[in-house]
């Protein structure tokens, strides 16, 4: 059993023994790289999650028309229009309506959706799972081909695999979701009927999800195929892999145990900046599939004018983005132990 | 001075996706195994079966709730509204006025008042019995609320319980246009008062209880909305279908491609008039009848369209035949007055009607100065191609045409700004006396007019106030014949939404054409069967 001495009242000091796990863990804890880096993130969102809503709040008011407009309709007169607007506190200033909102933020509350008359998080509760699986599945088919065929392409670059991955690549990245979502649907879901044109149900089946998943993967392979392959090529004409060359490893071996796991830094970034624009595309590819997602929801909120809704999601993206950010400062010191230890000596 | 709005540099930008989109459109109607176009389905109505009715996005295919109360969404809901409540009058084939759940209306009093006659023996879905009470009750609260759903009257009616099935609506004028305005508010729809009260109304909306050939199932706002055969409805044998699924859907491609999958069977309000060959290559396409034609509204309060001269040359400088002929290919009748074809009190040919003549646009255009105009439409593929035709058209005039194009919602702030010039827009009633219908874009007590012109207030309102149908005929044609006279603002055509249904699917208002309702026709669910089981 170890023992450590602690400082007691002046004067005193006394020798006890330590709780296996018990104080040096928790000093242990306190001092992990980690955890700091944890601790700075959190201390950096709050905010940037605070100018998100806030910029939002501002860019909505900005916008022409109001929810009391666009709730009322073609059919309201200006009077109705004037009550509607008292009713919803529109006739606030935006400082006091925003300021409000914040005040019900920091208690859970993220108010009542204007349209729906039904409190945003319950809306959200419905449409955040979707939208997460979906982008989760986007994510996991991105990593599952791009990684391989990145390899492939790098093992013998100006290779049959290489120049077929490189036109996929530039096809991909070319050609517009909209337009790729309806030629996947006409290939998977009306010729082969292999998955339905539209979700069936408005939960987050599988066979609802895979074409929108694919649909949002195929232009982030595109992309992570051709990034992962010139990284992997730069760390083939590093020392350490000419070493390993030398020493007799295949180049298959070298690219797959030791060149890729470098690369992987890079990749991780790379698609940690890319989530936000992944989220994005869920907004125009749920429409297409007809998923009840919180990216279709943000556009009808914006169209009501519902800033109560459009402030929740936009907070929930703002959140993922900031976390999945946060995952991949943490996944470099999984990845790179070189990393991990120059913040310990930080 | 370059438009804002460059017509060169629009067509290269959309250019790549829309030979893109359509191509995938193409391929669709190649890889499809489907032959021959469908007429609806084939033989005799029978009972049983499941569709799913794709809705567009931008129109029906978003619902908050379902309570006719707080139906802000108006006739866009209608589809559910009328499957979930039935409706008290149907507005059928060639515009004729049928029974639903009332049996008849009489106008007494000189017109000041009409008495509903109800149909006996008609129960809601949860047995409570749908009655002259019900009907008082659900029209009181409609009158109390907030909603702008509800019927607009110039005085307050007085509404009785005559009998048990019975009910009475007085005003101090004679409001002809009554009956025929019922489709387009929130009259029409009953709900249960017992299951109001019993659930609440937040828990109403989203699972209504009413007196219609379906029940709902499940609700989820603006996602899915499902419903089945109300057992207890009143018609013996209807409806046919056992359940009606109702889902939103992007866009015209992607609902064609869903309806090729199988993903839906009917596709309500297909919007794009150059996809009708490709829908009709594989299902049902019926163009529904329009009742209210594109106008041109025009500012007169305000620079230019406030000096006379500036309207005519607007007038002389739109050729409606030719954007017809240029982008639909001569579909749709020219016409010069503010109802269309299915409409009541059309008009085709008005007296005084300035028509297209360029060089005497020209010369307009040189006598007030020039003019340097924005013209404000809906963001919609339609709208927005009219737009650019009047563009070219009057820049061939020698006008400074700007475009800008809001969603629905930025389009009213724009009206209430009351700093606009020209809008291009679409809005009709099947009668011109009602909703949507004449006054709402001529009337100086409309927010949305351009017009501030009493003698136009006296004429709308005389002919909305007797109910001799010779004598409103003629009010509606003095009336066309003056806003011509005043250049008050050219018309278009009118552009039909297509309802499309798949092979062996039939019914009313679905493969059989109904004059449309502000925007579509009202389906009768009860009476669409399919034949594919």
């Amino acid at each position: 059993m170890s023992t450590s001495v602690t400082s007691g009242e002046p004067g005193t000091s006394s020798v006890e023994p330590s709780r296996p796990g018990g104080g040096t863990a928790s000093r242990r804890l306190a001092g992990s790289p980690a955890l700091r880096v944890i601790g700075r993130r959190v201390l950096i969102a709050i905010p940037v999650l605070w100018g998100v809503t806030f910029l939002t709040f501002i860019v909505l008011n900005a916008l022409p028309g109001d929810a009391a407009t666009a709730l009322l309709g073609a059919n309201a007169t200006p009077a109705e229009i004037r009550a509607e607007t008292i009713k919803l506190h529109l006739n606030e200033s935006i400082w006091v309506r925003y300021w409000n909102w914040l005040v019900g933020l920091l208690h859970g509350n993220l108010g009542t959706s204007l349209y729906y008359n039904q409190p945003v998080t319950s809306i959200l509760g419905q449409r955040i799972p979707v939208t997460l699986e979906l982008v989760v599945y986007a994510l996991v088919i991105t990593f599952v081909v791009s990684v391989p065929l990145a390899i492939f392409s790098a093992r013998r670059p100006r290779g049959v695999v290489d120049r077929a991955s490189m036109v996929f690549s530039m096809a991909s990245l070319s050609v517009a979701p909209y337009v790729l979502a309806l030629l996947l649907i006409l290939v998977f879901a009306v010729n082969l009927q292999w998955f339905p044109a539209l979700a069936q149900g408005t939960g987050g089946d599988i066979r609802d999800l895979t074409l929108p998943a694919i649909t949002l993967a195929i232009p982030l392979i595109g992309f992570y195929v051709r990034f992962l392959r010139a990284d992997l090529l730069e760390q083939m004409s590093e020392d350490y892999t000419v070493t390993a060359l030398a020493k007799g490893l295949s180049r298959w071996k070298v690219l797959s145990r030791h060149a890729l796991r470098n690369s992987f830094i890079g990749l991780v970034t790379v698609i940690g900046l890319n989530l936000a624009t992944l989220i994005g595309a869920t907004v125009i590819v749920e429409q297409i599939f007809g998923l009840s997602g919180i990216g279709w929801e943000l556009l009808r909120a914006i169209n009501n004018r519902d800033v109560p809704l459009v402030e929740g999601i936009v907070l929930v993206f703002a959140t993922i983005v900031v976390l999945v950010n946060l995952g991949t400062d943490l996944t470099y010191d999984v990845i790179d132990p070189r990393i991990r230890h120059g913040r310990s000596r930080s | 001075m370059r438009p804002k709005t460059n017509h060169r540099r629009r067509f290269i930008l959309y250019a790549p996706a829309a030979l893109a989109t359509a191509a995938a459109v193409a391929l669709a109607g190649c890889g499809s195994n489907s032959s021959a176009p469908s007429g609806g389905a084939s033989g005799a109505p029978h009972q049983g079966g499941t569709l799913t009715v794709l809705e567009g996005a931008s129109f029906a295919g978003a619902w908050p709730g379902l309570d006719p109360a707080t139906d802000t969404d108006g006739a866009a809901n209608q589809s559910y509204m009328n499957s979930i409540y039935g409706q008290l009058f149907e507005l059928g084939t060639g515009g004729k006025i049928t029974p639903d759940l009332a049996t008849a209306y009489t106008f007494t009093n000189g017109g000041k008042t009409v008495v509903i006659t109800l149909r006996k023996g008609v129960t809601f879905s949860d047995g409570t019995p749908f009655n002259a009470a019900a009907v008082l009750w659900n029209w009181n609260r409609d009158l109390a609320g907030t909603c702008t759903c509800k019927p607009v009257f110039l005085a307050k009616p007085v509404i009785t319980q005559t009998g048990t099935y019975t009910v009475s609506l007085t005003l101090p004028y004679v409001n002809a246009p009554f009956i025929n305005g019922i489709f387009d508010n929130i009259f029409n729809w009953i709900a249960s008062p017992t299951a109001v009260q019993k659930m609440g109304e937040k828990a109403f909306a989203l699972k209504p209880v009413g007196a219609g050939p379906f029940v709902v199932v499940s609700d989820a706002p603006s996602s899915q909305l499902v419903l089945a055969r109300n057992p207890h409805y009143w018609e013996k044998g209807k409806p046919y279908l056992n359940k009606l699924i109702f889902k939103p859907v992007a866009a015209d491609e992607p609902a064609y491609e869903a309806m090729l999958a199988g993903s839906g069977q009917v596709y309500e309000g297909m919007s794009t008039p150059q996809l009708v060959k490709t829908f009709q290559s594989h299902f049902t396409v019926t163009a529904e009848p329009s009742t209210s034609p594109y106008d041109i509204q025009l500012n007169t309060r305000a620079a230019p369209f406030n000096n006379i001269k500036a309207r005519e040359a607007i007038y002389y400088a739109t050729n409606a035949a030719q954007i017809d002929q240029k982008l639909f290919n001569n579909t749709y009748p020219v016409t010069q007055s503010f109802t269309a074809k299915a409409g009541l009190f059309y008009e085709p040919v008005v007296p005084g009607y300035i028509g297209y003549d360029l060089a005497k646009a020209k010369a307009l255009v040189q006598q007030v100065g020039g003019i340097n105009i924005t013209l404000y439409t809906i963001t919609s593929p339609v709208a927005e191609a009219l737009d650019e035709a009047l563009q070219t058209q009057w820049q061939a005039a020698g006008m400074h045409v700007t475009l800008k194009t809001f969603d629905l919602t930025g389009l009213i702030a724009v009206f209430q700004s009351h700093k606009w010039q020209a809008f291009l827009q679409t809005a009709g009633a099947y009668d011109p006396g009602t909703g949507v219908g004449v006054a709402f874009r001529f009337a100086s007590y409309s927010p949305f007019t351009g017009v501030w012109d009493p003698k136009v207030d006296g004429m709308i309102n005389a002919a909305a106030s007797t109910i001799d149908n010779a004598q409103r005929t003629k009010d509606y044609a003095d009336l066309n014949a003056y806003i011509a006279k005043m250049a008050y603002g050219p018309f278009l055509f009118p552009i039909a939404g297509y309802n499309i249904a798949a092979k062996g699917v039939a019914g009313p208002g679905l493969t059989t054409a109904i004059p449309t309702i502000v925007v579509l026709p009202g389906i009768l669910w009860q009476d669409v069967y399919t034949s594919n089981g």
